[in-house]
């Protein structure tokens, strides 16, 4: 079975299909995420117009699913990007200088490593109320931790080889070095972890929003759909079946991706 | 008849043959040595027998009287057991980590079903190769010995059981220059001791010179010539094995005919490196001390030391790519400013070339532009059409092609990188090229070639070589002068000939024995 | 190893100090406070409110006394649970988040490594893909999606295990902890079958195999320490994802635990309370790291002298 998973593209293939229905489903569908439709409250699947039916208060599952699944995938995307940006300029700073700036830099890397880190995120979310820039301005700024080591690490390994050297006594200035050198041989490594950074905040940003802490009403993501799926699920599974199923297979096909981009750059 | 015979041998790995139709045999107490370059197959030649490689191995192996071509698994690891030692390339990690020496030496002495050894028994196996101190060794870890020392404990671990048949697959390339000599001398010795059969894979034929009774001479995965040392060295009937004598530099050799050298370029004054030790810890480490050396124009200057001697701080601190903290560096008798403060001017002088081919390539650009790196910084006037014809002509320097210029570096082999590295470095007109450990990485053959392509540009175009290496007897054929450098400090310089006819210090008479 | 562990706590201590600090004033900062509720309070009665529980002093003395309490146990009044001190939530909490925890990480690790060591036994052949299909499954499987999905086929379903709560004898904690410790299982399940896969290629395994030792004990003698290495460093991030776990599987099951009132301690600014939870899991954390650390240079004597 893996075999064929890995052979096939099949998780690069769904992903690609998640995020297009996402994108085109909300101008196609007649009903739009947060309308309610009076005349069909818990609609069954397969139901008139509703495709997957409505929830306990009226509202289309499938437009509420494509919205949530693009809520989700922006504050992800959002948020790895900034990890990769503070983590490349922290990693290749701290690995470029080296000596005691790198010392100390690795060890407010370790330090922070060490925090309980979705706690703090929740104490921010509770101090600056529940906004959804605040969301991924957060998990980001957790998240770069592991982008940081990596590059820094690279950073590291490449300025002792001898190119970087020969680079260097070929007159090339230092900044021309970092940029025409290090980033490019960094990119394959960053690129990478950045896959594997997109399900961890996937997964961060449900969390928040399963416990209200996250992505806020009117608006939807996957947390907050699999959290409505939950509370009802005993009168309709499908409710939680649906957004929780979208989340394991998004969550799966992104680390099995990121994954194999990791294997084949180290 | 003999100890060990094989007939025939092929080995295949995932639907390849890369041996085939080896033959050789290993006497009761004599040393038989397996030439070769890498990927010739001597390894596999030995170690897939055993079973210690994913090859299969076919043909006919009698060990002792036991037929391996024909044993099962259990009866190959039964022959392991009991008949065979084995010594890897590898000192620093062939010894697992978390076990103590003594726990993995005691692991040894039972591994033919002897009785559990008392302690003292294990502290004499140590004592036999040459360790100091052994009780206390025994309840260290690995990591607190020295690569040499880890190989000796690796040597004791391989004959405590006391086997008729002694594999050592290189075990002296990872090694010091100044331990191989000793290293190769302890296994003979144990030899003559315990009747031993010895089976010694290497890829320097100097190195085997005057321990082995038989030499085999692999290329390809087949055998190109095989028969007593003395004769296969001294008279060759192959052409390969003609060659490879060759291109190993011997000190016994006829001395090179040299340029004469002209004015003094290069000059270093009281030259030192000090590092900062790594984490907050106080104090600095010493790398280099007290350095002076000149070279003059069309000169050879041949730095030589083991490893840790500062042979290459030195190097790279004249390069201009390693920190300065003591005394300078005088071009013309002009001071040369240490690392970012050199102008472009000054970085044209003097250009390095480093012992990795392939690390010395950016992975990600094509030829041309590593070649051309230097003259987009050092000649911006150049336009494109004039870098490129500089590139080619610099390429036809280095006996490549110009088709060379669209690859990249994963394409080219270790020899074809180092050319490329010597192109980019004498692209911008240099005066001085400091080669550290530049053919050392290399095959015997392709090292030579490298050497001679040195050679002929000290001729032709009149550079002075700084020539950094543990092998004085490849420096020989090259350089005028010597300096010979211990701990940070040169110990003893003067005129190549006359120190190798005679060294005074004792770091130099081991450089010297190990060549 | 001694110099290790001081040098260890050294760091760990101005660390701590360091969270609560800012906890302490990021919280004080947030507008908004506890007594704001449905129906505003009068000034006299927010005036005295504030007074009683110290809210009218200058922010740095709030965070000494704070400090000094904390030092001798003291976590300070909840402001939500009015009858309650934090230390009471805290002592009541804190055994059921730690049951549910400590069993979590044994589950995981007892899953994670046979699976580890089967894959890594029969590397490349269908077992190891498969094994490692399901472990990269399982590291996805978010403990808020299969908890009610948990309770929804084997409680609500199949009615064979409660679904809220704490029950006689030990049936209820059966789901919480599988769902916490599936995604864990799955990650030291790939740690273990990477870390035996890149040792078994080392150079000593091979001269262990050349003293003609048997296969398995070349794998538990010489290659199984080596190879859990990856799995002791990921020790430490495993107990912060469980202690996060908790908080998701306390509010699907509905059991009193630590993470729960620190949810409604977020939720109704609870100063005290929020504050108190996480001091707690910041030094739980780093003891654990620390705990690591100890596994870590057992397992290879070579990270004792780093």
């Amino acid at each position: 079975m893996g075999d064929i998973v890995l052979k096939t593209h099949l998780a690069l293939f769904l992903v690609l299909v998640t995020v297009a229905l996402a994108l085109v489903l909300p101008f196609l569908l007649p009903w739009s995420y947060d309308q309610i439709d009076w005349n069909a409250v818990r609609a069954p699947a397969f139901s008139g117009s509703h495709l997957f039916g409505t929830d306990e208060i009226g509202r289309d599952r499938l437009a509420r699913l494509a919205a949530g699944t693009r809520i989700t995938l922006m504050v992800a995307i959002a948020a790895a990007l900034v990890s990769l940006i503070v983590g490349i300029a922290w990693g290749a700073t701290a690995g470029w200088i080296g000596g005691r700036v790198d010392e100390a830099m690795m060890r407010i890397v370790d330090g922070l490593y060490a925090l309980p880190f979705m706690f703090i995120v929740i104490l921010l979310m509770v101090v600056f109320g529940r906004s959804i820039l605040l969301v991924f301005v957060g998990i980001g700024l957790v998240e770069w931790l592991t982008m940081a080591r990596v590059v820094r690490g690279q950073v590291m390994a490449l300025k002792q080889r001898p190119f970087i050297l020969a680079a260097e006594a070929a007159g090339t200035p230092s900044i021309a070095i970092m940029l025409r050198h290090i980033l490019p041989n960094i990119a394959g490594v960053a690129l990478a972890y950045l896959m594997l950074t997109v399900p961890q905040v996937v997964m961060v940003e449900s969390f928040l929003s399963f416990l209200g802490l996250g992505v806020q009403e009117p608006l939807t993501s996957l947390g907050i759909l699999v959290k409505e799926g939950a509370d009802d699920m005993d009168m309709t599974p499908l409710g939680l079946a649906l957004p929780g199923g979208l989340l394991v297979i998004i969550l799966v096909c992104l680390t099995i991706e990121g994954e194999r981009l990791r294997d084949r750059f180290s | 008849m003999s100890l060990y015979t094989i007939r025939n041998l092929a080995v295949d790995i995932a639907g390849n043959r890369p041996v085939e139709d080896v033959s050789l045999t290993v006497e009761a107490g004599q040393c038989t040595a397996l030439i070769g370059a890498s990927g010739s197959g001597k390894s596999l030649t030995c170690l897939t027998p055993f079973g210690l490689t994913p090859g299969v191995a076919s043909g006919s192996m009698l060990l002792d009287g036991i037929d391996l071509g024909n044993a099962d698994a259990v009866r190959i690891r039964d022959a392991r057991r009991r008949l065979t030692g084995f010594v890897f390339q590898q000192p620093l990690t062939a010894l697992t980590p978390h076990l103590t020496v003594g726990a993995q030496l005691q692991e040894a002495t039972m591994q033919a079903g002897a009785a559990r050894p008392p302690r003292r028994e294990l502290s004499q196996k140590l004592e036999r190769v040459g360790l100091a101190r052994t009780d206390e060794r025994l309840d260290q870890f690995p990591h607190r010995l020295s690569g040499g020392e880890r190989q000796r404990v690796m040597i004791a671990a391989a004959i405590a059981h006391s086997p008729k048949l002694l594999i050592a697959d290189e075990p002296t390339s990872a090694l010091d220059a100044s331990l191989r000599a000793e290293i190769m001398d302890l296994l003979d010795e144990l030899r003559a001791e315990q009747g031993l059969g010895l089976l010694l894979v290497s890829h320097d034929l100097a190195s085997v010179e005057g321990h082995a009774d038989q030499l085999v001479v692999m290329d390809k995965g087949r055998v190109v010539e095989s028969g007593p040392a003395s004769d296969v060295i001294t008279d060759p009937k192959e052409d390969y094995t003609r060659r490879l004598i060759a291109a190993t530099p011997r000190l016994d050799e006829p001395g090179p005919k040299l340029p004469q050298p002209g004015e003094i370029l290069l000059e270093t004054n009281l030259l030192g490196v000090e590092f900062a030790r790594p984490g907050w810890r106080r104090g600095k480490l010493r790398a280099l001390a007290d350095a002076n050396i000149v070279v003059r124009q069309g000169e050879a200057l041949a730095i030589v030391g083991g490893s840790g001697s500062g042979k290459s701080t030195l190097g790279r601190a004249i390069a201009g790519i390693g920190p300065v903290t003591q005394g300078g560096i005088f071009w013309d008798g002009l001071p040369l400013p240490e690392r970012r403060k050199r102008s472009l001017a000054m970085r044209r002088l003097i250009q390095p070339v480093f012992q990795d081919p392939v690390a010395s390539l950016d992975p990600q650009w094509r030829v041309e532009d590593i070649v051309t790196e230097p003259l987009r910084n050092l000649r911006p006037d150049l336009t494109k059409v004039e870098r490129e014809e500089l590139a080619q002509q610099a390429l036809s320097e280095v006996d490549l092609a110009d088709d060379f210029l669209i690859r990249i570096p994963a394409s080219l082999s270790g020899g074809q990188a180092q050319r490329v590295a010597i192109a980019r470095a004498i692209i911008g007109a240099p005066e001085l090229l400091v080669l550290d450990e530049a053919t050392s990485a290399l095959d015997p053959l392709v090292g030579a070639e490298i050497l001679k392509l040195l050679g002929r540009l000290q001729v032709e175009n009149g550079l002075s070589l700084l020539l950094i290496t543990h092998d004085i007897a490849a420096a020989r054929r090259l350089c005028h002068r010597i300096a010979v450098m211990e701990e940070g400090r040169i110990v003893e310089t003067g005129d190549m000939q006359a120190i190798v006819k005679d060294p005074r210090h004792p770091a130099t008479r081991r450089l010297i024995a190990a060549s | 190893m001694l110099a290790l562990i001081t040098r260890r706590l050294m760091t760990a201590i101005p660390t701590l100090l360091v969270i609560i600090l800012a906890s302490f004033f990021l919280m004080r900062l947030a507008p908004g406070g506890p007594f704001d509720g449905e129906r505003p309070l009068d000034p006299a009665t927010q005036a005295a409110l504030q007074q009683a529980y110290g809210l009218d002093r200058p922010l740095w003395e709030q965070a000494w006394l704070y400090i000094s309490r904390l030092v001798q146990g003291d976590f300070g009044p909840s402001l939500v649970y009015r009858d309650f001190t934090v230390s009471e939530l805290i002592a009541q909490g804190l055994p059921i988040s730690l049951t549910l925890g400590g069993l979590a990480i044994l589950l995981a690790l007892l899953i994670g490594v046979t699976a580890g060591l089967f894959a890594a036994v029969r590397a490349g052949k269908a077992t190891d893909k498969t094994i490692m299909m399901l472990a990269t499954v399982a590291t996805a499987l978010p403990t808020f999606v299969t908890g009610p999905a948990l309770a929804l086929f084997l409680g609500l379903w199949l009615g064979l295990l409660p679904v809220s709560g704490i029950g006689e004898g030990g049936a209820w904690l059966i789901m919480p902890v599988v769902a916490l410790a599936l995604p864990v299982s799955g990650a030291i399940a790939k740690l273990t079958r990477a870390g035996l896969a890149s040792v078994l290629k080392q150079d000593h395994i091979r001269s262990a195999r050349a003293r003609g030792l048997s296969e398995t004990k070349i794998m538990l003698k010489h290659g199984l320490r080596t190879a859990m290495v990856p799995v002791a460093s990921y020790l430490g991030p495993a107990a912060a994802g469980l202690l996060t776990g908790a908080v998701v599987v306390e509010t699907v099951f509905g059991l009193p635990g630590l993470g729960r009132y620190f949810v409604q301690g977020a939720l109704n600014r609870d100063y005290p309370l929020v504050l108190g939870v996480v001091t707690l899991y910041a030094a739980l954390i780093i003891l654990f790291n620390l705990f690591a650390d100890l596994i870590y240079g057992w397992l290879d004597p070579r990270m004792r002298d780093g």
